[in-house]
């Protein structure tokens, strides 16, 4: 490997200059507020929020922290589907976005939980309850297992895989950093046969994740889709238009992440325009889409006959809740109209994508509350009257507590650890003339580790997953109780292992040979 | 990094076979697996005990008696501890019609007790559950406070606890402790019925009452505790009209058995697939021409 030193560390890292300490002062005093808020709720209980029971009392159950559990997985989309694009399809050009969506997905994954935390009404019982009796009948328990465990550890796996080279780069210099940079790289040295590796290991962990993100974002939809007694949620659309809204605030989020942190870090150079081209035009075909759903939805709900669909949509369209759901539409239609005019004219201003980015995400909250909260006011079966929302300030101290969180976390990474990759110029051609016969020969012990964490992995979540509660109807107790306590711990367990062993396949040590 | 793909075309033979092989195996194990979980569910469904035979309780509702008193949701209250707003049985009052053409209805509400509930189904953890002999119950102490249950119910049955349910359960919540003492004579609060703290045979959980703590959900249970004393559920043996009828609907002999099968009966939300416990007898399914007057509601200030 080529021992080129950098005089700097590159891309900002470990200068923590006045604007950064400024953003995250800022940052930490709104987590503050928003951890004040929360203890207010654990103290008094859910008393202090917009919530009251459906029904006689007239309130909805699930309010701003679910439509936002909903939203932050949403945004999570964009790091998996770019790798993917990068990887699968050879898309060259996002490369530069790789890093910086990959922690997006990361960070906005960690905010869902804690979304869900705050919305529980016992959290802690929440998590040992989960671990030890969750039931795969349940949507939650795609949302717990597939959407918080394995898609959140893939993702560690993959921006820890993704890192090593740009760790093992920054580890020549000495400085405060150094020792994480270097338990980062974990000996990497890129040499050619590492390089093929981690290509081939990024590809297939690239090539499972993506059935991964549809199944995930499908669990979410179907948290809503599945109930018969609310009208507007019970729809077959719910699982697929939550993929789709899925990727228009992913991908609309970092699209206002990478143009941030082009001015900030002054990366001018590296995200060009037809990066945002890629990103905008990514972002006009999943709205277009998404536009086609509510369409369709519109249509079927109010010519359909379904009078309970129809009266939710009318509250929709001319009632108490017509100025978000149309703040919502025209934000879409506009998103839409801006990025297809830059399309169809092939002139592409990055300002104009980040407008579109901002609006997708508008939009994006906007539809995400107008999903969650009617069909609680409005769609009740029973001749109850109408119910009302208004969030108090303890949730939106919490939502706003927890956007802070995520900013100060992103801040952070950018200055610990470079947000893009690191080009040395002609070092990074590989090498010619390396021995193929070698790699060969110390492949052996390297693929049986592999193989040997990968069956461990499956055989412990195809236990786990057989050991939880039967499937079936819901007729009997035995439904409801896992054949052993901490089975869905298994499960997890199993799916993080078999996560795991592409880091085995990486990291394994070579048989170390005299030279 | 075309270098690199170039490379990957040119995978030796022996790569190849350790990857043909390794997918064999893994498929191979999956499928094992599959066929062991599929087989293993089949087996424990096949013990599902049939709805045939064994206790499974009902409720038959007359509304041709029901004159909306109000004495069964009073009678919940204070049997189950529940806190102010809370209705686990709830009474419709409902009018229709234009004056002088007016005509007033009743419709008691009390949980449904599906056979296929909504509820049920959704919760993560199975603190809420379908019992043998028919009593969908809430396990307090499993309850992680997610209001799954509660956003299913197409009845809107469900009732969370948004505060500590330490204060008086039925009176004024506004009045000092001072005032309260002189008022009652210091007997009735805090007042907490024993019989709640237990558990329910046969699963042994803690499925009594529901008011226990905050941040769990509570509903009507048709009240587990009295039943397994051999008593009737607060609100059926507090009606002054008989208007409730109580019992097993597996017994051809039983009176809920005999009222089912000998008048026309429905129940809410058929069209759901539901299969509610709870029959109306007598009356009509209620329609979006009813209005609904006196309905409770929650204390703002």
């Amino acid at each position: 490997m080529t021992t080129q030193i950098m005089r700097k560390l590159p891309y900002g890292v470990g200068e923590w200059g006045r604007g950064v300490r400024l953003v995250m002062s800022l940052a930490l005093v709104i987590v503050g507020v928003g951890l004040f808020a929360y203890s207010r709720q654990l103290i008094e209980g859910e008393i202090v929020t917009g919530m009251r029971d459906i029904g006689t009392m007239g309130g909805v159950a699930w309010g701003l922290y679910v439509a936002f559990v909903v939203y932050f997985v949403g945004v999570s989309f964009a790091g998996i589907t770019i790798a993917a694009l990068i990887r699968l399809l050879s898309l060259e050009r996002l490369r530069p976005v790789a890093r910086m969506a990959e922690v997006l997905t990361i960070i906005s994954l960690v905010l869902a939980a804690l979304a869900i935390i705050a919305d529980l009404g016992q959290p802690g019982r929440g998590i040992i309850n989960l671990l030890s009796y969750a039931r795969p009948q349940s949507p939650f328990f795609g949302t717990f297992t597939l959407v918080i465990s394995a898609y959140l550890f893939a993702s560690l796996v993959y921006l820890y895989l993704d890192g090593r080279r740009d760790a093992a780069i920054c580890a020549q210099r000495p400085g405060r950093l150094q020792r994480l940079f270097r338990l980062w790289a974990a000996g990497y040295a890129d040499t050619t046969e590492e390089r093929v590796r981690h290509y081939h290991t990024a590809w297939w962990l690239a090539l499972f994740i993506l059935p991964l993100l549809v199944i995930a974002h499908s669990t979410l939809g179907m948290v809503f889709g599945i109930h018969p007694g609310r009208p507007g949620w019970y729809s077959a659309l719910q699982a697929p238009s939550f993929v789709v809204l899925a990727g228009v605030s992913g991908v609309g989020l970092l699209i206002v992440i990478a143009a941030v942190l082009r001015k900030t870090l002054r990366l001018g150079q590296q995200l060009d325009i037809q990066v945002f081209r890629w990103l905008g035009n990514f972002l006009w075909v999943l709205t277009a889409a998404y536009l086609y759903f509510i369409v369709i939805d519109f249509l079927v709900a109010n010519y359909g006959g379904g009078s309970r669909e129809a009266a939710v949509f009318k509250e929709l369209v001319s009632g108490s809740y017509a100025w978000l759901f149309w703040l919502t539409v025209s934000s879409f239609v506009l998103c839409f109209i801006l990025m297809f005019g830059q399309f169809a004219t092939r002139h592409y201003s990055i300002s104009l994508v980040v407008i579109a980015g901002v609006l997708a995400n508008v939009a994006a909250i906007g539809k995400r509350d107008v999903i969650v909260v009617p069909s609680q006011t409005h769609g009740n079966l029973l001749p109850y009257p109408p119910g009302a929302y208004t969030p108090t300030w303890v949730e939106l101290a919490i939502i706003i507590g927890l956007f802070a969180l995520g900013i100060l976390l992103y801040v952070v990474f950018t200055k610990v650890f470079p947000i893009m990759e690191i080009h040395l110029g002609r070092n990074e051609a590989i090498p010619h003339g390396e021995d193929t016969r070698k790699r060969r020969k110390d492949g052996g012990m390297r693929k049986r580790m592999f193989i040997l964490t990968l069956m461990a992995g499956v055989v412990l979540a195809v236990i786990g997953f057989s050991l939880v509660a039967p499937l079936g109807p819901t007729a009997h107790p035995m439904y409801s109780e896992p054949r052993v306590r901490f089975a869905p711990l298994i499960f997890v367990a199993g799916i993080i292992t078999t996560f795991l062993s592409p880091v085995v396949y990486e990291l394994f040590p070579d048989k170390r040979e005299k030279n | 990094m075309a270098e690199v793909a170039r490379r990957q075309k040119q995978r030796g033979p022996g790569r190849e076979i350790t990857r043909r092989d390794f997918l064999k195996k893994s498929g191979a194990a999956a499928t094992l697996a599959t066929a062991g979980l599929v087989a293993g569910s089949c087996v424990l469904a096949a013990k599902e005990p049939g709805t045939a035979t064994g206790v499974k309780y009902a409720m038959v509702i007359d509304l041709d008696r029901c004159f909306g008193c109000r004495a069964c949701m009073e009678a919940c209250k204070v049997e189950n501890n529940t806190p102010e707003g809370v209705f686990w049985m709830y009474v419709f009052r409902f009018e229709e019609g234009q004056y002088p053409n007016v005509r007033i209805s009743y419709m008691p509400r009390p949980c449904m007790h599906c056979d296929n509930a909504l509820c049920v189904k959704p919760c993560p953890v199975g603190a809420r559950y379908k019992r043998a002999d028919g009593l969908v119950a809430t396990d307090w102490k499993r309850c992680i406070g997610c209001r799954y249950c509660q956003v299913a119910c197409p009845y809107s049955v469900n009732y969370f606890n948004w505060v500590e349910p330490s204060k008086r359960q039925y009176l004024d919540w506004q009045a000092s402790g001072a005032t309260m003492r002189r008022v009652t004579n210091g007997a009735i609060p805090p007042y907490k019925n024993p019989d709640l703290d237990g558990v329910a045979k046969p699963e042994r959980r803690s499925i009594a009452g529901g008011s226990h703590t905050k941040g769990v959900m509570g509903k009507c249970t048709f009240c587990v505790h009295r039943l397994e004393k051999g008593l009737l559920p607060a609100c059926v043996a507090n009606c002054p009209v008989d208007v409730y009828h109580f019992g097993n609907i597996n017994d051809p002999e039983s009176e809920v058995y005999k009222l089912v099968h000998s008048r026309p009966a429905w129940r809410l939300l058929e069209e759901l697939g539901t299969r509610p416990s709870v029959y109306y007898i007598g009356g009509a399914p209620p329609t979006s021409e009813l209005r609904q007057v006196e309905a409770v509601g929650w204390r703002k200030s």
